[in-house]
């Protein structure tokens, strides 16, 4: 069966084809006309309502899935937001269906398993030729494209260059005890496995109870020069352009967004490596909106949307023929490295088996 | 007696009983209704899940009922220690809200200033503003670069390279835009109590020859106990509970058990636990009330 066929037996529902049924004899019988016939068959099959997207602050910029507006105008979709990927998983259990969701790289098992998305028809995503093929593999699970590579980029370390003197270039800048109250952490649980690079751990994604306690130990002794926990990249942003902070876990969006507000800033790579990762764009498992979803993440990865990605973000995009116009921002990026995400250049984002016992050391984190 | 009744009386009577026997359910229903749909079904739901009864289709396979997440979390885990801290933190701020709102409701209700109404209006005037607004509005006034700290620079007392960086996310911050945030809600119960207070005590106290001080410590003290208490209560129960304040200007120390809750089913997808954390912050809400209820009679605010 082909795949047209397969979108268009999902669309029919038994309900619908009775309704074609009576629009095309009602029709037939009134006007006897094929074409309004037709266009009631046309009517009906068509996907309705907003596509609903369930996505990460910053993303529902329109300029990110231009050609989509573009085939659909006026139906820009609606964007719900997550702050993670367990947020997004917890929506999804409490009963949001959204048409489109994205989970990073570390997690296209996790959401696979969870029974809420279904694989990608790969070929009705006709810029998939450009994107990236270790990214396009990366998104892919017992053999099934659930994800649809796009943003890319590193968890790495911003600091004001005026104000922070490093003594090394390295994880450790982030639980310095000279500058306690100017430092923080993102709240979530990879400061776990940044604790694990830290600390020497052989594998620091996957931890057994005693090296998580060591991890554990270590934050909750540094816990003190911490000032805030971000889980929202704005209120982070706002902090830091405050002057409460000077030293952050941080994206690159937030190094161009500082040094765009006049900070002397720089972001770096720790010599432990910084952890990269790759946005998975997922289509919900019973979505009604599939040809729309397909025409979405097509325009997401564009050359188009890439290249305003690069350019405005400061994150890598998969099409492989995005380039940002800077090059400082292309060497930032490392655009022509092709390993640049890669072990040994940086440790990519992956799953963790026991993640429910992080999430759990990562709380008492925080409540210590 | 029924004899001397005329016919037809009877069966009125009946009739009109039957409809007030109708009445009562009828006006109950729709509370009633309303209890156990809202209430008693989410909170047996919330029941299931901390026994596992119930459970996230993201963890297929066997789930047997167990009480392990209970045992856990009563077991001297770091949750029940994040609950004391939270409580401590909560009777600080209650106890605070009563402190300097008492004087303000004391003014209005026993001044007899013509205005009075027209100054708890203004009282409550921040509540016509969001929520959200208000706190957020702190981070403006404590930040590094907020007002305080401008006018330490102003004033000379600090140089702009070191502002006071304790006063924005920490337990002092949660604390203070706490107090902020509930002191109307204190002043309210605390004004009623004062308000109907009978005039003619003070004067009898006075006649007696008690001093105002006696007069207050000796009458219109304990007269308003009770809306005191009524008080403490209203700040006490949501702040004990609290998690929007501490995620906005909580920073490292002001972590509260509120948080811990949304952290179990927002990020950690641990819903067991949660439920756990939930229902015991429930329970121990339910029983202070019940306790300060019974003791104290807090009905005698209503009643004036």
């Amino acid at each position: 069966m082909s795949d047209g066929q397969d979108l268009m037996e999902r669309r029919l529902s038994r309900e619908d084809l009775l309704k074609l049924a009576a629009v095309a004899g009602g029709a037939g019988l009134l006007a006897g006309r094929a074409s309004t016939a037709g266009a009631a068959v046309d009517r009906l099959t068509a996907e309705s309502g907003r596509l609903q997207v369930l996505d990460w602050v910053g993303y529902e910029v329109p300029q990110l899935y231009g050609p989509y507006l573009k085939k659909y105008p006026g139906e820009k979709p609606q964007f719900t937001f997550m702050t993670s990927e367990s947020n997004a998983l917890a929506k999804m259990s409490a009963g949001l269906e959204p048409d489109i969701v994205r989970p990073y790289v570390g997690y296209v098992r996790d959401f696979a398993e969870s029974g809420f998305v279904q694989p990608w028809n790969p070929k009705l995503i006709s810029n998939l030729k450009d994107l990236n093929p270790f990214m396009v593999k990366a998104g892919q699970y017992k053999g099934k494209q659930y994800g649809i590579p796009q943003d890319w980029g590193f968890d790495a370390i911003l600091y004001r260059t005026d104000k922070v003197k490093p003594k090394a270039i390295s994880w450790s800048l982030l639980l310095d005890e000279r500058y306690a109250g100017k430092i923080a952490w993102w709240d979530d649980l990879y400061m776990l496995v940044v604790a694990g690079y830290y600390l020497g751990i052989k594998n620091p994604w996957q931890q057994t109870s005693a090296e998580l306690k060591r991890s554990q130990k270590l934050l909750t002794s540094r816990k003190h020069v911490v000032k805030l926990f971000w889980s929202s990249e704005t209120d982070m942003q706002n902090a830091f352009a405050a002057g409460d902070l000077w030293i952050a876990y941080a994206w690159p969006a937030d190094w161009v967004a500082m040094k765009n507000k006049g900070l002397k800033v720089r972001y770096v790579h720790p010599k432990e490596g910084a952890i990269s990762w790759i946005g998975m764009l997922m289509q919900g498992k019973d979505t009604p909106r599939p040809e729309h979803a397909h025409a979405f993440v097509d325009a997401w990865s564009s050359k188009q949307s890439g290249t305003w990605l690069e350019n405005n973000y400061a994150y890598g995009h998969a099409n492989t023929l995005a380039r940002p116009t800077s090059k400082d921002l292309l060497r930032a990026l490392q655009l022509t490295n092709p390993n640049a995400l890669k072990e040994p250049n940086a440790h990519i984002d992956r799953y963790i088996p026991n993640r429910q016992e992080y999430a759990k050391r990562w709380r008492e984190v925080k409540a210590s | 007696m029924a004899a001397d009744e005329p016919a037809g009386v009877a069966p009125q009577i009946r009739a009109r009983r039957a409809r007030l026997d109708l009445t009562t359910p009828g006006l109950l229903g729709l509370p009633l209704g309303w209890l156990v749909v809202f209430f008693l079904i989410p909170i047996s739901i919330v029941g299931a899940y901390s026994v596992d009864a119930l459970y996230l289709s993201i963890y297929p396979g066997a789930h047997p009922v167990t009480l392990d997440a209970w045992r856990d979390f009563l077991g001297g885990s770091e949750d029940l220690r994040l609950f004391w801290k939270s409580v401590k933190m909560s009777l600080i701020v209650s106890g605070l809200c009563v402190l300097l709102a008492y004087p303000v409701a004391y003014y209005l209700a026993l001044s007899g200033t013509k205005r009075k109404y027209v100054l708890l209006l203004v009282l409550i005037a921040p509540f016509l503003t969001s929520y959200l607004l208000r706190v957020l509005a702190w981070k403006v006034i404590l930040g590094s670069q907020g007002v305080v700290n401008s006018f330490l620079f102003w004033t000379g007392l600090r140089s702009p390279d070191d502002p006071v960086s304790q006063l924005l996310y920490s337990r002092f911050a949660v604390m203070l835009v706490l107090a902020y945030v509930w002191i109307p809600f204190v002043a309210l119960p605390i004004f009623v109590s004062l308000d109907s207070l009978d005039r003619r005590l003070l004067e009898a106290a006075s006649d007696l020859g008690a001093s105002r001080w006696q007069a207050f410590w000796r009458v219109t003290l304990p007269l308003s106990i009770p809306g005191v208490v009524a008080a403490f209560l209203f700040v006490f129960i949501p702040t004990v509970g609290e998690f929007v304040t501490p995620s906005l200007v909580g920073g490292n120390s002001g972590y509260m058990y509120g948080n811990d809750i949304a952290d179990l089913f927002n990020m950690s997808l641990d819903w067991e636990t949660g439920s756990v954390l939930a229902l015991f912050l429930l329970g121990v809400v339910a029983v202070l009330t019940a306790v300060f209820a019974r003791f104290l009679q807090v009905r005698q605010v209503a009643a004036g």
